[in-house]
């Protein structure tokens, strides 16, 4: 699975980088990126996560072959 | 992209394409780059999005505007990169018989890419620190990222 992330969320991963493990739901995933890295662990919490330009649920089944977008709160404007 | 740009913003273009003979009332509001935050002298800005979102969203929130208020026109547009201070970040025009709905539903629009639209801003310090910042943190209050707490009327 491939995993993007965006503004702050670089701070703490790649801007692109692939996972290997079979990670089977976002909220999975979610808690995976946290332990991979706790100092992200609350950021991670307040972001939406988007499959195929669209933002899934917690409970959204992952593919091996998705692009999971992970989306930071939003500051435009 | 229709409603992203690398480049600076042409309002008085954008201006001329907002009329419209059904139209008593125009409304532009640019959000420009200030030269404080936090205490300290901004440098500029750099915005990122995640485009392919950020421009149908924003087509999404136009055309939801456009039937509440009954638009002859709307426009929005974002910048992505640099943003030098007085330089426009956003505008959105809105065009309709009359200043009430245009108005109302300018401040919707703009209420909702602020919070909803997936656009990051950075904030470069002449210190040479930088921060990201004026992140939506209506998950606080709500308890869900999807639900927001916006200017124009409570909770949607």
């Amino acid at each position: 699975m491939k995993i993007y992330t965006y503004a702050i969320l670089k701070d703490y991963f790649d801007k692109e980088f692939s996972i290997d493990e079979n990670i089977s739901n976002v909220a999975l995933l979610n808690n995976f990126l946290a332990q991979r890295n706790p100092a992200a662990k609350d950021i991670l919490a307040a972001c939406r996560f988007a499959v195929k330009d669209n933002f899934v649920t917690n409970d959204f089944e992952l593919q091996p072959e998705d692009q999971v977008h992970i989306i930071p709160p939003s500051s435009g404007g | 992209m229709q409603h992203l740009s690398a480049h600076t913003i042409n309002i008085p273009e954008l201006l001329a394409t907002a009329h419209h003979p059904k139209a008593g009332a125009i409304v532009l509001f640019s959000g420009e780059t200030r030269d404080s935050s936090h205490g300290k002298t901004v440098s500029h800005l750099d915005y990122e999005a995640q485009e392919t979102m950020a421009d149908k969203m924003i087509a999404d929130i136009l055309q939801q505007a456009t039937q509440r208020w009954q638009l002859n026109i709307a426009v929005a547009v974002h910048r992505t990169g640099k943003v030098a201070v007085s330089e426009t970040a956003v505008v959105v025009i809105t065009a309709c018989a009359h200043r009430s709905e245009a108005y109302a539903a300018n401040r919707f629009i703009i209420d909702k890419i602020k919070h909803e639209v997936p656009i990051w801003k950075c904030e470069y310090f002449t210190d040479g620190s930088k921060e990201w910042g004026g992140n939506c943190n209506c998950k606080d209050i709500t308890g869900d990222a999807n639900q927001h707490v916006y200017e124009f009327d409570g909770i949607k």
